[in-house]
């Protein structure tokens, strides 16, 4: 199709002639390099937690804190605070997550036009980064696809608080594989193009929950 | 009900030339753009802002050295071995299910990136604000193929429907009021009721876009980090438009220079701590996007990466600018840099302005052109300071600066230009006590004709007039140092005084 | 630390710069008359002229060599230097490395070395070598300070500047806003991109004005040359003054009038 095959060669050519003085080890470099920033965290899983809450309402995130065993109970307040009916879940949620009482449009290859339809989505979340308040999603089967937790304008996540780590490097430390794809969310969507004002739900959901399972005690 | 001062400093008005082949040279564009004193008010708000948030979080940081330092290591050695890297990526990328394409120059980019939009039939593409697009000006070759290109982020719809030009790397509307994206989004979105309110303005913009999110199959976007290991791409942002097009068309083409690759996944985690400080003053921008190759069922499941050299191979061989390759584009340079904040963007004459425009562009023009953006600062070096890598931008301007004088030394016009004359001359002056002295002489009594009553000099001619436009000069004392010690040492003369 | 006076067996060899030495002689008298104060033996080598700052941060890279080589040859045997300028010092610190890296010869390299930790802004010799806060020092006014961005940036001179100022009696000294952000001055960016050098003065201009104090000083005369010429071109009722001629200044010997 293209003629990149001599691209190719010519800019792997040039790129080796401007580099030629350079170490041919790279995987011994790569393992010389110092990082001397924090790599782990200091702090005990109550204050990551609170430090998470406190991120996320700075940027106006609804969270709440359950026990384990009033989950599905805390997600079915949630639910009926946000005046909402119809909600999207991921394939894997468990069903224990889905209270009666609201129809629910589980995603087995729902097309854009019916996930417009929804109001809300529910999903679990890989992990939580406490400093900058993010939520990890790595679209495993109760994250879902990408695009359910995109298109309505309403996200209730759930995430374990045994799952809450300080730092974003203790993030990667526990990511024994890259994933495949991820979203990272540290805020609603905004913009500050006009004037720096910031303006927030430009495009995807203006309306993120966050329920904490504390799963574990400090 | 118009105004014409106002019009006429409105965003378009004189559209802004972003073609370095073809920009005026730095201090002549400047000249223009200094009088548009709203333009300058929207700079220096919007970087005050940015900066403002990025001190305080930088503040907070303990172990921000520490991130700099392992971040420009990083990308030192990415450089070194960036053959090795680019070629993982393909590898792994391609095993994922993409397809990896190499363009030498804008041309063989463009060229490609057509060639796959004619084979998809597209007649409308949805893009990600990406400055390497505009670095190879892909959109004019879009419409000509007659294709509609859509831009997705808020600032660049403002400045494709106000027909304008990107000024700032992360916000390339700075230089825009409200006002006048009321103006623009009245006429071009045809809502003349809007209001200047931004919640306003944003929402327009948000009807505006969802529907071309839900209905055009093919998408165009740049990367933040192109990830070897994994051959993931990893873009970074603000709204959502990303996520968008990320997820709902059928195809993505990415663009990337050669130099956005990183090591591995792990590395991200030095690379994110210090974009979104830099680039938006956060500590993580809102969102932020991973992918490799296609995943079935989930996104795009046509997939291409066009890798760009455009001149990155040659700076790459030069010892001392190879350093211009590690910027991470997040723009916190030219939101601190104190001649910036006078012009903004647009006199640079390039998509990428301020100090990092200053040494990339030049380099990637080979020193044909934009020669006077390497002299567009004061070397106060405040973009050193907070270059989240550590690229050395003052010595880098120097050593251009030195190219670009060399490439003068062979060149006829040299005997015309009254600098270079000058510095020949201060030279041979320098190079002998006794010249000097006698330049001292015959620069203190030449320029008693200039010296008023007051004792100071508040016109000269020629390069002097440069300096007395603005500002006076004290006459030159009628004792030089020097002469002061030989008189004070001499027998007879006051010592201790 | 006080002021002294006792016999410190110092010598400092002065190198006033060709900027100094033309436009701002006093400057230099000043430092002779602090550091003889201080019973520092000052020296001053007539051979001298230009560091090549000029030069090379106008692309003029050979000649800026042959001026820094002139330099080298001239101070090989120096105690100390000591220099008035934090911008030159700058040039000897970061750029002469490169220099005599790329141009020079293996003795010229390591005369360099040799010299360079030798080579001290007026400062930082007050505070690091002498270990003087108090130069004992009198000057009754309101003073601003702007902080050269080579001083700042690439000596890194940090409180030297405020803590000697803090002892001067009889001053006052008024924060300025925004005093790490550059003046525009820049060396030949002031005339070769003039229009913005003067609208980085105009921005520069408000936070000094804003202080309202007497004297605008600073570590760099050129800094000083453009603010100053800017108060003088407005008929301000401020003017510039070098920390140097602070510091000389005592009851005895105030400030010398400047023309």
């Amino acid at each position: 199709m293209s003629s990149s095959g001599g691209s190719r060669e010519e800019i792997l050519g040039r790129i080796r002639r401007a580099t030629e003085s350079a170490v041919p080890d790279p995987a011994a470099s790569y393992a010389a390099l110092q990082r001397y920033y924090v790599r782990v965290g200091r702090v005990g899983v109550d204050e990551r937690v609170a430090l998470m809450i406190e991120r996320m309402r700075e940027y106006d995130a609804e969270v709440v804190e359950t026990a384990p065993e009033s989950l599905p109970e805390t997600i079915a307040a949630q639910l009926a605070a946000s005046g909402r009916h119809t909600f999207v879940a991921p394939e894997g949620l468990p069903a224990t997550w889905m209270p009666a009482g609201f129809e629910w449009m589980i995603d087995r290859g729902l097309s854009t036009g019916e996930i417009e339809k929804a109001d809300g989505v529910v999903t679990a979340a890989f992990c939580g980064i406490a400093d900058s308040g993010t939520i990890v999603l790595h679209h495993s089967a109760a994250e879902g696809r990408r695009v359910i937790s995109l298109l309505p304008d309403w996200h209730l996540c759930v995430l374990r608080a045994s799952d809450v780590v300080e730092t974003l490097p203790e993030y990667f430390a526990r990511c024994t594989k890259a994933p495949g794809l991820a979203t990272y969310i540290s805020g609603p969507s905004a913009t500050a193009d006009i004037e720096m004002t910031r303006i927030k739900g430009v495009h995807g959901p203006r309306f993120l929950h966050l329920i904490f399972v504390r799963d574990e005690r400090a | 009900m118009s105004n014409p001062v106002l019009e006429g400093q409105s965003a378009g008005a004189s559209h802004p030339i972003l073609d370095p082949v073809k920009a005026p040279p730095f201090p002549e564009a400047a000249f223009t753009i200094l009088r548009n004193t709203q333009l300058r008010k929207n700079v220096a708000h919007a970087t005050d802002v940015i900066q403002g948030k990025r001190n305080k979080l930088v503040e907070e940081k303990a172990d921000w050295q520490e991130l700099r330092a392992a971040g420009s290591a990083l990308r030192n050695h990415v450089l070194e071995n960036l053959g090795h890297y680019l070629e993982q990526f393909e590898e792994r990328c391609t095993a994922a299910g993409g397809v990896v394409h190499w363009a030498r120059d804008a041309d063989e980019a463009r060229a490609i990136i057509l060639e796959i939009l004619r084979q998809e039939q597209a007649t409308e593409v949805i893009k990600i604000k990406t400055m390497t697009s505009a670095e190879i000006q892909l959109n004019p070759a879009i419409e000509a193929a007659g294709i509609k290109a859509f831009e997705t982020d808020l600032a660049e719809i403002i400045l494709q429907l106000g027909e304008d030009e990107p000024s700032h790397i992360v916000v390339p509307a700075l230089h825009v009021n409200r006002t006048q994206v009321r103006e623009i989004f009245a006429r071009r979105m045809n809502r003349p009721e809007l209001t200047d309110d931004p919640t306003e303005l944003t929402g327009a913009a948000r009807s505006f876009l969802r529907e071309k999110f839900l209905r055009v199959p093919t998408a165009i976007s740049g990367a933040n980090f192109l990830i070897a290991e994994t051959g993931s791409v990893v873009i970074v942002e603000s709204e959502g438009n990303g996520r968008m097009c990320l997820t709902l068309p059928r195809t993505m083409i990415t663009l990337a220079g050669i130099e956005k690759v990183i090591p591995r996944f792990q590395d991200l985690e030095i690379m994110l701590q210090v974009l979104a400080r830099s680039a938006t003053g956060e500590r993580m921008n809102p969102y932020s996007s991973l992918w490799t190759g296609v995943t079935p069922g989930d996104g795009p499941q046509r997939f291409h990466v066009v890798l760009l050299d455009n001149g990155r191979s040659e700076i790459l061989g030069k010892e001392r600018e190879r350093q211009t390759l590690k910027c991470i584009r997040c723009g916190a340079c030219m939101n601190t840099c104190p001649v910036y904040r006078q012009t903004g963007g647009h006199a640079y004459g390039s998509v990428y302005a301020g100090p990092i425009g200053a040494i990339l562009t030049p380099q990637l023009m080979r020193l044909e052109h934009a020669q006077t953006l390497p002299y567009a600062s004061s070397l106060c070096g405040a973009c050193y300071d907070v270059c989240p890598v550590k690229i050395n931008i003052p010595e880098i301007l120097i050593d251009l600066r030195a190219k670009v004088t060399d490439k003068e030394r062979e060149e006829e016009r040299r005997f015309f230009d009254p600098m270079y004359l000058g510095m020949i001359v201060a030279n041979f002056l320098f190079a002998s006590p006794r010249r000097f002295r006698l330049a001292q002489r015959m620069g203190r009594f030449g320029l008693r004709l200039f010296t008023r009553k007051d004792g100071w000099i508040h016109s000269l001619p020629s390069i002097g007039a440069r300096w007395t436009m603005t500002r006076d000069l004290r006459g030159l004392p009628r004792e030089t140092f020097r002469e002061w010690w030989a008189g004070r040492a001499a027998p007879g003369g006051k010592r201790g005084r | 630390m006080a002021f002294c006076n006792n016999d410190l067996s110092m010598r400092a060899s002065l190198f006033i710069t060709c900027y100094n030495d033309t436009l701002y002689p006093e400057t230099g008298r000043a430092v002779v008359r602090l550091l003889e104060r201080l019973g520092v033996e000052v020296e001053f080598r007539p051979a001298q002229t230009c560091c090549g700052q000029m030069h090379a941060n106008t692309g003029f890279r050979a000649e800026a060599y042959s001026q820094a080589k002139r330099f080298v040859r001239l101070y090989r045997d120096a105690e100390t230097v000591v220099i008035p300028s934090s911008s030159c010092v700058a040039m000897i610190r970061d750029q002469y490395p490169g220099l005599f890296e790329e141009l020079g010869n293996e003795e010229l390299r390591r005369d360099f070395a040799a010299l360079l930790p030798r080579v001290h802004e007026l400062s930082e010799f007050l505070i690091d070598t002498v270990a003087v806060e108090d130069v004992g020092a009198y000057f009754p006014h309101r003073v601003t300070y702007h902080a050269s961005c080579h001083g700042l940036r690439a000596l890194h001179l940090g409180d030297r500047p405020f803590r000697l100022l803090a002892k001067v009696r009889g001053l006052e000294q008024v924060p300025l806003a925004n005093l790490d952000r550059c003046c525009g001055f820049g060396g030949t960016f002031s005339v070769k991109n003039a229009e913005v050098s003067s609208a980085m003065l105009s921005t520069k201009l408000m936070d000094v004005l804003s202080t309202r104090a007497e004297y605008c000083t600073a570590l760099d005369n050129s800094c000083l040359m453009h603010i100053g010429g800017a108060l003088h071109r407005q008929f301000a009722a401020m003017r510039t003054v070098h920390l140097a001629e602070i510091l000389a200044s005592t009851e005895a010997t105030p400030l010398e009038a400047s023309l």
